[in-house]
């Protein structure tokens, strides 16, 4: 049996500053080595100094994945040289003396199986080495210190994934669940990685190291389950060993660095005293937590009797739940929803498009009252949609200026049908044996008035006519 | 008994080139060997403690810009990057 | 003019006018002149000294709101930073780092109007007990330039012992405020752990040490601590102190307190006669003073020098591996080197304490002998907390000999490790429980200057400073040969 554990290093760019540090915890936007302090460069006589708000945001992920969470965390050095570490130590978290990293032991449901989270600890990123001097050629490396000191939150898992399938969907679960916390933007360039180990039946574990991506470790998973395999049928022993994903390559290779035998001996990071997180602050960030992607679709359907497809496309986007929080009322949240996902989505399916989009609340709160109040019809509505997501312009404004109102005058769809009938003799004949045909009259009125006519009282006028 | 050979390795791995500083191993093996002492004491019942802080006394998240000019003060930049050796 | 001088007594004759600032400075800079030749207690001065000791006249002279110093002159040792100077911590590997950022305790001081004279020698990296680690040279001691001024804190110690300013900020990590405070007979402050910010000062052991105020009198202490202590939001570590005057009160003296004295460390096998004689007739001053003295035992103490030097030197290891002289440091292309190799090349520039102490801190903490040394070390640190709490349940006053000898040779004790560590013997105790402790001078023998310490509980360094002031008051000491 294939066993793969995961170490997911999310960074959490919805802070404004550093872990230890004032500088930009978006480190994106800066000149190189531009957005440093003698803090987070570990210039001599700087100390660190936490960030409250990452450690509340890592302890609101803990809490998210039902961790345990702790009364006192500890933050530790992990010791080793290397030129994008200023200090040549990371300041990291470690559960030696007890448990004293953010979170502890929780479990995620993926389908139906339970994926054990060990630990989850608050750490701080590195810089970037840019240019990596290894051949013979090049002479020197050069590094950029920007993102040193970047909150970085790291969750451990037990290797319960039994395929990459299951990490992928894990990964996923994960993904919606940090921007739903709103701490993290999974999709940004580098914000969230992620290691893994492997081992098949009668094999050693093997880790995976430098995966730029999930795309990535999911190629890298397979490849290296594949390679096991092989190694096994031809008997050959699987060593215990940490490899490097070859991005060019597209393989695992075994690593030089005598990684096994480094000792990183970590011990307390004095310079930051215990933090007390008491019960009354996890109950704060509890409550002040947004509902989970589940908890919500529960909700939605239980409360407003909307569809579970409908619920599920709903709740586990941020953009479309937004919009259906803030305007629905308890009358017309099932129309707002349908709304959505038949034609919302429509016109707005990436995230860019999210972004450039000019619709609000307002403005399908607004529409949902002029179709139930049959002011325009449902086609009326779709075509007002795209000229909103568009212009932003005032729904009342848009189905004036695009002449979208109903028509539901009786003698002006009156004489409309009566010149239908004139030119479609044939098809009033046909009605006239065959009423479930009677539907190609409505269209032909519908046609002529550009979908404005009020279509249950078009009907009852046709049907009306028809047995004159 | 401390290995002179472990504190041959150890010092390569804080990086200190003992070709350079080789009468101090046997130094370093006397303080090591006075430390001893530490196995006489009964230490069974203390734990390890620290200096403690309620969370909202730490730093708020607020960015502030950093004089522009720290990276000029350094050394051995290039183009805004800092140059470093080759790795091996 | 009178060099030796107190602040307090200084801060006086410029607001009556009998000198300026201008002039104590210069009188001041000429003393250098002439004495720091043999001394060596600077590394370097402060080139605008005069300047801004003239800012301050003209502030006092246009009536404009002058900070509490009136411009005394202070100086700093090499290892806290003042933007734009050089801060070396007496070692080639930090022979060219201009600071780019100001320490807390530097601002605090400023902000009052103190005048900076300088920066001073010390062990390379704080590393030692008499100043002969410096990669410049080692300091003498004022009383006989023929004695090491005890360390680190010993180019401090001996500035202000030999009238070359009014006071200095040390650091002490083990002792290294008051164990050159007593070889060069000065008040020397290791405050209670987080009183004073350490942004600023270069980490040797950041988990016990803090700077601390040498000066000439016990008041002179107290008003420098009120100046610099208190909160810093750019130290995480520091506490409040409610901001007490520790000036207040200093005189009431110590009748009916109750005082320990350390029985391990008044009867070590390494405490000289003459300390010995000295503890005696200080714990007569202080029974005349209306105080109890009483024998008290930590048997905790005779492993805390071991467990002191495992921690420092594990905290070390880590402070000291950022310098590898690639974001600073000294010119060395790193071209043509490979990363290992250029490291370690680098590094070769340590002198031979830190480097012994960075193999040591690779040593005791790793995994496979953290739990022979290292984790020993912090269970000890913790036994040695509760026996002392205990102490201060019955005691206001802890009470030992500063250091087990008198200022010695140079060269006599620099070849033995184990005799160097166990100069530390009476000291570390106040590190590693994070207590206030002072070392008052007390005593002159054969020409030589023996100091007294006395320690307090946690944040009570106003009670500390009223009976380290009825100690010195007890006290006729003779003025410096030099
Ligand atoms: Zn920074």
């Amino acid at each position: 049996m294939t066993k793969i554990g995961l170490e997911i290093h999310c960074q959490l760019t919805k802070l404004e500053s550093k872990l230890f540090c004032s500088c930009k915890a978006n480190y994106r936007e800066f000149e190189p080595n531009h957005n440093i302090c003698p803090v987070c460069m570990g210039l001599p006589g700087s100390l660190p100094r936490l960030n409250q708000k990452a450690v509340e945001s890592a302890t609101s992920i803990a809490l998210a994945l039902t961790c345990d969470t702790p009364e006192k965390i500890a933050f530790f050095r992990k010791n080793y040289f290397y030129p994008d570490l200023p200090k040549n130590f990371q300041i990291t978290q470690l559960n030696v003396y007890g448990d004293m990293s953010v979170g502890g032991e929780g479990y995620v449901s993926v389908e139906d199986k339970k994926i054990k989270i060990r630990r989850i600890q608050l750490e701080e990123d590195p810089g970037r080495i840019i240019y990596e001097g290894a051949s013979e050629r090049t002479k020197i490396t050069l590094v950029d210190y920007n993102r040193a000191g970047t909150p970085l939150v790291e969750i451990v898992t037990d290797p319960d994934f039994e395929s990459p399938r299951q990490v992928r969907v894990f990964l996923n679960i994960l993904s919606d669940l940090l921007e739903n916390l709103g701490v993290a933007e999974p999709g940004l360039e580098g914000a969230m990685r992620a290691d893994g180990n492997v081992s098949i039946e009668g094999g050693n574990k093997v880790e995976i190291k430098n995966i730029g991506s999930f795309h990535d470790l999911e190629k890298a998973l397979h490849f290296e389950i594949t390679r096991q395999q092989s190694l096994f049928e031809r008997d050959i022993e699987i060593a215990q060993e940490t490899r490097h994903w070859d991005d060019r390559r597209k393989i695992t290779v075994s690593s030089r660095s005598k990684e096994e035998d480094q000792d990183y001996r970590y011990f307390l990071e004095n310079d930051i005293p215990w933090v007390k997180i008491d019960q009354s602050t996890r109950d704060r960030l509890k409550e002040n937590m947004p509902e989970s992607i589940s908890s919500k679709k529960e909700r939605y359907i239980e409360k407003f009797d909307i569809a579970p497809q409908v619920a599920d496309i709903i709740a586990s986007d941020r953009y479309y739940s937004k919009l259906f929080e803030n305007a629905y009322s308890d009358n017309n949240a099932k129309d707002i929803a349908n709304l959505i996902t038949t034609d919302v989505i429509g016109f707005i399916d990436t995230k860019e498009k999210q972004q450039n989009s000019k619709i609000t609340s307002k403005h399908l709160s607004d529409l949902v009252d002029a179709i139930n109040s049959k002011t325009i019809t449902r086609n009326s509505a779709k075509v007002a949609l795209q000229e909103i997501v568009k212009s932003g312009k005032d729904t009342k404004f848009v189905l004036d200026e695009m002449d979208l109102g109903q028509v539901s005058d009786s003698s002006e769809i009156d004489t409309i049908i009566s010149k239908i009938f004139e030119d479609e003799k044939q098809a009033v004949i046909d009605a006239k044996e065959r009423p479930e045909t009677v539907n190609f009259l409505v269209g032909k009125v519908m046609q002529k008035t550009k979908g404005k006519a009020d279509p249950a009282k078009t009907l009852e006028l046709i049907k009306s006519k028809l047995n004159q | 008994m401390v290995d002179e050979e472990e504190i041959i390795r150890v010092a390569e791995l804080m990086k200190i080139d003992l070709e350079e500083h080789g009468e101090h191993v046997s130094r370093v093996k006397k303080m090591l060997e006075y430390f001893d002492i530490l196995d006489q004491i009964d230490l069974s019942s203390e734990e390890i403690t620290a200096q403690q802080k309620l969370l909202n006394e730490l730093r708020k998240d607020e960015f502030i810009p950093n004089d522009k000019k720290l990276i000029e003060s350094l050394k051995n930049f290039r183009e805004h990057y800092v140059r470093a050796p080759k790795m091996n | 003019m009178n060099l030796n001088t107190s602040i307090l007594k200084y801060i006086e004759d410029v607001k009556s006018g009998i000198f300026t600032v201008e002039e104590f400075t210069a009188e001041t800079l000429q003393r250098i002149k002439d004495v720091d030749g043999d001394v060596h207690a600077y590394l370097s001065l402060n080139d605008s000294v005069l300047n801004d000791a003239k800012l301050i006249d003209q502030k006092i002279a246009s009536g404009e709101k002058i900070g509490q110093c009136y411009g005394f002159p202070i100086s700093i040792k090499d290892n806290i930073c003042i933007t734009g100077t050089k801060t070396t911590c007496a070692s080639k590997i930090l022979e060219n780092f201009i600071a780019p950022y100001t320490a807390t305790v530097i601002n605090r001081l400023q902000n009052e109007d103190a005048v900076i004279t300088g920066k001073t020698n010390l062990d390379e990296f704080a590393m030692g007990l008499t100043t002969e680690f410096s990669a410049f040279g080692p300091t003498k001691n004022p009383w006989n330039l023929d004695y090491v001024p005890g360390g680190s804190s010993g180019g401090s110690a001996a500035s202000v012992a030999a009238n070359e300013c009014l006071a200095s900020l040390g650091s002490d990590t083990g002792g290294s405020v008051r164990n050159p405070a007593s070889f060069c007979s000065v008040v020397g402050l290791k405050p209670t752990y987080g009183l004073i910010s350490r942004y600023g000062l270069i980490s040797y052991a950041n988990s016990i040490e803090q700077i601390g105020p040498m000066t000439k009198t016990v008041k002179d202490s107290a008003f420098l601590l009120n100046v610099i202590a208190g909160q810093d939001a750019n130290d995480d570590t520091t506490i409040n102190n409610d901001n007490v005057n520790y000036l207040e009160d200093i005189e009431d003296g110590i009748e009916g307190k109750k005082i320990g004295i350390i029985k391990e460390m008044t009867t070590s096998d390494g405490l000289s006669s003459e300390v010995s004689t000295a503890t005696k007739d200080a714990i007569g001053d202080f029974e005349s003073l209306g105080a109890s003295c009483e024998e008290v035992t930590l048997p905790t103490i005779p492993y805390t020098v071991a467990a002191y030097y495992t921690i420092t030197s594990t905290e070390a290891g880590s402070n000291l591996a950022r310098y590898d002289n690639i974001r600073y440091g000294y010119e060395l292309e790193s071209e043509g080197y490979e990363y290992n190799s250029y490291i370690s090349k680098s590094r070769a520039k340590f002198g031979p304490e830190v480097t012994r102490r960075i193999i040591l801190g690779g040593f005791v903490p790793s995994a496979g002998h953290a739990g022979k040394y290292f984790l020993k070390a912090l269970k000890v640190k913790s036994k040695l907390i509760s026996e002392i709490n205990k102490a201060f349940e019955k005691f206001d006053y802890l009470i030992s000999p500063t250091a087990p000898v008198q200022p010695f040779k140079f060269g006599e004790k620099i070849d033995d490790p184990v005799t160097l560590m166990l100069l530390d013997y009476n000291t570390v105790t106040a590190n590693l429980t994070g207590k206030p402790a002072i070392s008052v001078p007390y005593r002159v023998i054969n020409g030589l200057p023996i100091g007294m310490q006395i320690m307090a509980n946690s944040l009570n360094e106003k009670l500390l400073f009223q009976s380290a002031y009825a100690l010195e008051s007890k006290t006729n000491l003779p003025e410096v040969p030099l």
